[in-house]
């Protein structure tokens, strides 16, 4: 392992990081607030990424550096995001900071905050804005802008962008990136612009506009989106929501005038099928809790594209629906948005992909001479695509069980340690019961909420860079 | 530049690496999802898996507005089915590999009836390649630029020439008066640009670059000047073989070639009448020793297996023929094979890769300068690169001294018109010269970007 250049790489997307809490930082001198948290984050950041990005390294870089890169990249910067947080005094333990941090930076969007209106707007913007990062990827925007990091820079990317396969949309790795920030950032305004005709203040409309396109989850209010009480908002975030979820190779292809091509995807009909069947089931299930069709229908269209586009807002709690209905919405959970989007999950293509490998298990059981291939889009997924599929599967819920074994220490309900797990791993944010759309993590233990933060980042890279990581065989010379 | 390459083989993947650093947006295709797995993997690159020959992959692969297709698969239908549609697709220009001599002696009707820009024939390259090491034997290797008009040739030196031991501005006047200079030296890897105060040692291996007969002359006075080659002795009766021995008939050179399979032995004496085959194993010390192996000028090395010619390339350096020259694909190892002390090693892929890099070259115009050519020397750590002038080059008419080239950079010989110009303090660029640079640094791609960071301005600084 050559850990100079990881640490010399790690080194320089913090000197990007410490550029973008300048951000925030703006923010709070805008609003009169104390700049001392963003300034003194600066400060350390900058100065540990500059002592790390001018360590001598020799240029060897392979696939396991690669990993580790990626894999280091998000937990430091899960720790710099946490640094404003703890600064400011707002937050009880440094733990909670970084559980807050990391929740941010994957767009998880669990909190463990009880009365967010409180905070400062810079602390709240910060917060917001690290899903905005996060989302589209810290990696993928430091290929984008920060020059000449390219050696092998599509290993960095490859770990970020989520999916069974990548894709580039050009061939330069760096110009793919600034195409997919450039469509990110018009998508994101054009959401800022929605929500200020819908009559939100301009501030809340960054916020949100934010935690949407990171799918993230976020809100200045309490009571997040429900706090409105306007369809029209709803409405405007529950489309965002579905747009921020579908690849953005679609998007590109529009662009280009692929219409076909962009709408012909097996991935995006899948998605949508499952958002429609979903929204209708739940629909008509939820009609016990909800006064008419109307209602029933508003308060559930929301919230499936919430829970599938693993983003979490609330407008209604969940925890209060008929026992089917929270199962759909785990299920949900599992699913998530679409490869090559802003969104967490299991990734719908996975799903799509695995659900066909069924459907051929069982044809070749009663046909045993039969020879059948899978195809997605019309092509052909090679043999070796499908076994890391089911490898990913099988490291997807281990993780998730492993992770509520050591969560179900503190005592909770089965519920709720379960769906803590798995709403960290999915980047969802909002789990079953007391963590509901209505909750907040506050209640756990501290390990609880390492173990946490350590799910979510595992779960934003899909699992892999950093099981890398932490395993001896990458570390071992030989 | 967007440049399609159909295969992701040898050649295919070489080619792309060396584009991408040149900064070019390469699209891979190929069938083989293996094959492309590993060069994303490893190159910046896109790739796209599916048959070249579908107008629908090469539309995938964005044809529509490529600036250059080359096919590069192993079969020579599918290479000019692929330029054939790629060209009605909207690709300004396509290079197709050609391997088969039935095709290729109609190279000049396919190339206007399929509309290809441009064939190239690997095995034939080669073996062109190698004609011009034969031609001039006292060269580890050789690289021409401008029409001959001027050589770049590396040697190995050796305890005793009187160039080891004492820096290289005390060489004797009748040296300094040639028209050549030294430009570079590997020494065991570590390539450099060697200034006055150089002191050259034995085992390092020198470049010069200069006119034809002044490099010829310095041969001489080193002791080092090998007669013309007469007799060669090749092992190995693939296609290459025969291409060479078609060169070297008409050059008048006696050839005798030992090859395994008799039918392949019938074929090249059926073909080439003056050609002595031998049918026998090339590796076996024993036959070669009865068939006079050190009696020749010189000593190729050509079976498909790159082990075994660099095996029977040290017996025949250890029988003391004055030149041997191996044939091998691998790259990887040329580090060990120059230190083994075989200098003149060729790689056909690296050969092709690096023909269709000159006309790349040729075909981007850059803003004040047009790149003529690109050589990699001394095993690829350093490159000659042949620009011509243009009127807005900058510092046009600046003496040389009043100049600051960036480090690693030497501006080795100006030509203009018939003259060959080694260059001192007070020679100055003009426009429509001719200009080889020598870099130790790769992407030099304009002759603006070989000044120190903080230029003299032209005309100024003349205080």
């Amino acid at each position: 392992m050559n850990i100079k250049l990881v640490l010399k790489l790690v080194g320089r997307v913090l000197l990007m990081e410490a550029a973008a809490l300048a951000v925030p930082l703006a923010v709070a001198l805008l609003y009169g607030e104390s700049p001392a948290p963003f300034l003194l984050s600066i400060a350390i950041v900058a100065a540990f990424g500059f002592g790390l990005s001018v360590l001598p390294a020799k240029r060897q870089f392979f696939t396991r550096e690669g990993f580790a890169a990626v894999g280091l990249i998000w937990i430091f910067t899960g720790l710099v995001g946490a640094l404003p947080f703890i600064f400011s005094g707002w937050f009880a333990t440094p733990i909670d900071a970084i559980f807050e941090s990391c929740s941010g930076f994957t767009t998880t969007g669990s909190t463990i905050l009880t009365d967010i209106e409180a905070l400062p707007k810079g602390i709240l913007f910060w917060r917001s804005f690290t899903h905005w990062m996060g989302g589209m990827g810290v990696l993928v925007l430091a290929t984008a802008i920060v020059p000449k990091l390219g050696i092998r820079s599509h290993y960095l990317t490859q770990a970020e962008t989520p999916g069974p396969v990548f894709s580039k949309l050009v061939p330069k790795q760096s110009q793919t990136s600034k195409i997919l920030y450039t469509m990110y950032f018009a998508l994101t305004a054009l959401e800022v612009v929605c929500l200020k005709i819908a009559g939100m203040p301009l501030y809340d409309c960054l916020i949100h506009a934010f935690s949407t396109a990171g799918t993230g989850g976020f809100s200045n209010r309490n009571a997040s989106v429900g706090a409105y009480g306007s369809a029209a908002i709803e409405m405007i975030i529950t489309v965002f929501m579905l747009l921020f979820s579908i690849n953005f190779t679609a998007y590109f292809l529009l662009l280009t005038r692929k219409w076909r091509e962009a709408l012909a995807s097996d991935e995006l009909r899948f998605f949508l099928t499952v958002v429609f069947g979903a929204t209708a089931i739940l629909t008509v299930t939820n009609l016990s809790v909800y006064a008419g069709v109307g209602e029933s229908l508003r308060y559930t269209v929301f919230q499936v594209a919430s829970i599938i586009s693993t983003t979490g807002f609330g407008t209604a709690d969940f925890a209060l629906w008929p026992q089917f209905s929270q199962l759909i919405i785990v299920l949900l959970m599992f699913c998530g948005a679409s490869a090559g989007s802003t969104g967490g999950g299991m990734k719908c293509s996975r799903v799509l992909l695995l659900l066909r490998a069924i459907r051929r298990e069982i044809h070749r059981i009663t046909h045993p001479r039969c020879i059948e291939v899978v195809k997605l889009d019309g092509k052909l997924v090679g043999e070796s695509t499908l076994h890391s599929l089911l490898v990913f599967l099988g490291a997807y819920v281990s993780v998730i069980f492993a992770a509520a074994l050591i969560i179900s220490l503190d005592g909770f309900s089965f519920s709720v340690s379960f769906s803590a797990a798995l709403t960290c791993v999915s980047n969802v944010g909002p789990g079953l019961e007391l963590i509901g759309p209505s909750g907040n993590f506050a209640a756990f233990s501290g390990l609880s909420k390492l173990v946490m933060s350590l799910c979510m980042i595992i779960g934003r890279l899909e699992i892999f860079p950093i099981l890398v990581l932490f395993s001896p065989s990458s570390w071992r010379r030989t | 530049m967007n440049i399609i390459i159909v295969g992701s083989g040898k050649v295919g993947f070489s080619l792309a690496e060396q584009l991408v650093k040149e900064e070019h947006n390469i699209t891979v295709v190929d069938n083989d999802e293996q094959a492309l797995q590993r060069a994303g993997d490893q190159l910046d690159i896109m790739t796209v898996r599916g048959n070249g020959v579908s107008a629908a992959t090469l539309r995938e692969a964005g044809a529509a507005d490529a600036d250059l297709l080359v096919a590069a698969t192993n079969a020579d239908e599918v290479n000019m089915v692929c330029c054939l549609t790629a060209k009605d697709l909207g690709t300004k220009h396509t290079i197709a590999r050609i391997r088969n001599q039935e095709y290729t002696n109609s190279v000049a009707e396919l190339r206007r009836s399929l509309k290809i820009d441009m064939v190239i024939n690997p095995e034939n390259t080669t073996a062109v390649e190698i004609s011009r090491l034969l031609r001039f034997p006292s060269a580890a290797n050789i690289e021409t630029f401008c029409r001959g008009m001027v050589e770049l040739m590396g040697f190995r030196l050796q305890e005793g020439d009187f160039l080891v031991g004492s820096p290289l501005h005390t060489l004797p006047a009748q040296i300094k008066k040639l028209a050549l200079l030294f430009c570079a030296v590997d020494r065991g890897g570590e390539v450099s640009i060697p200034n006055g105060a150089f002191i050259p040692r034995a085992g390092d291996k020198l470049y010069m670059i200069g006119r034809p007969d002044s490099l010829d002359q310095f041969f001489r006075q080193l002791g080092r000047y090998a007669p013309k080659v007469k007799q060669v002795f090749l092992v190995g009766g693939g296609k290459v073989s025969m291409y060479l021995a078609n060169i070297l008939d008409r050059m008048g050179i006696r050839l005798k070639i030992v090859e395994r399979s008799e039918a392949r032995c019938r074929l090249i004496s059926e073909r080439f009448p003056h050609v002595t085959v031998i049918c026998g194993d090339g590796t076996d010390s024993e036959l070669l020793e009865s068939e006079n192996l050190s009696a020749n000028d010189a000593f190729v090395a050509l079976t498909d297996r790159d082990e075994d010619n660099l095996i029977i390339s040290l017996y025949a350096m250890q029988q003391g023929l004055p030149k041997v020259i191996t044939k091998c694909n691998r790259q990887s190892y040329a580090g060990i094979v120059r230190s083994l002390g075989l200098d003149s090693v060729i790689s056909p892929k690296f050969v092709t890769a690096s023909h269709i890099l000159h006309v790349v070259r040729g075909m981007q115009n850059s803003q004040g300068s047009v790149m003529n050519s690109l050589h990699r020397i001394a095993g690829g750590g350093a490159e000659a690169i042949d620009f011509t002038v243009g009127p807005n080059t900058r510092n046009l008419g600046v003496p040389l001294r009043e100049l600051k080239l960036r480090p690693g950079i030497l501006l080795a010989v100006i030509v203009r018109g018939k003259d060959i110009i080694i260059p001192e303090g007070s020679s100055c660029l003009m426009a429509d010269d001719r200009v080889i640079i020598i870099a130790r640094e790769s992407g030099i791609l304009d002759l603006d970007a070989i000044y120190a960071a903080e230029p003299a301005a032209p005309g100024g600084n003349g205080k």
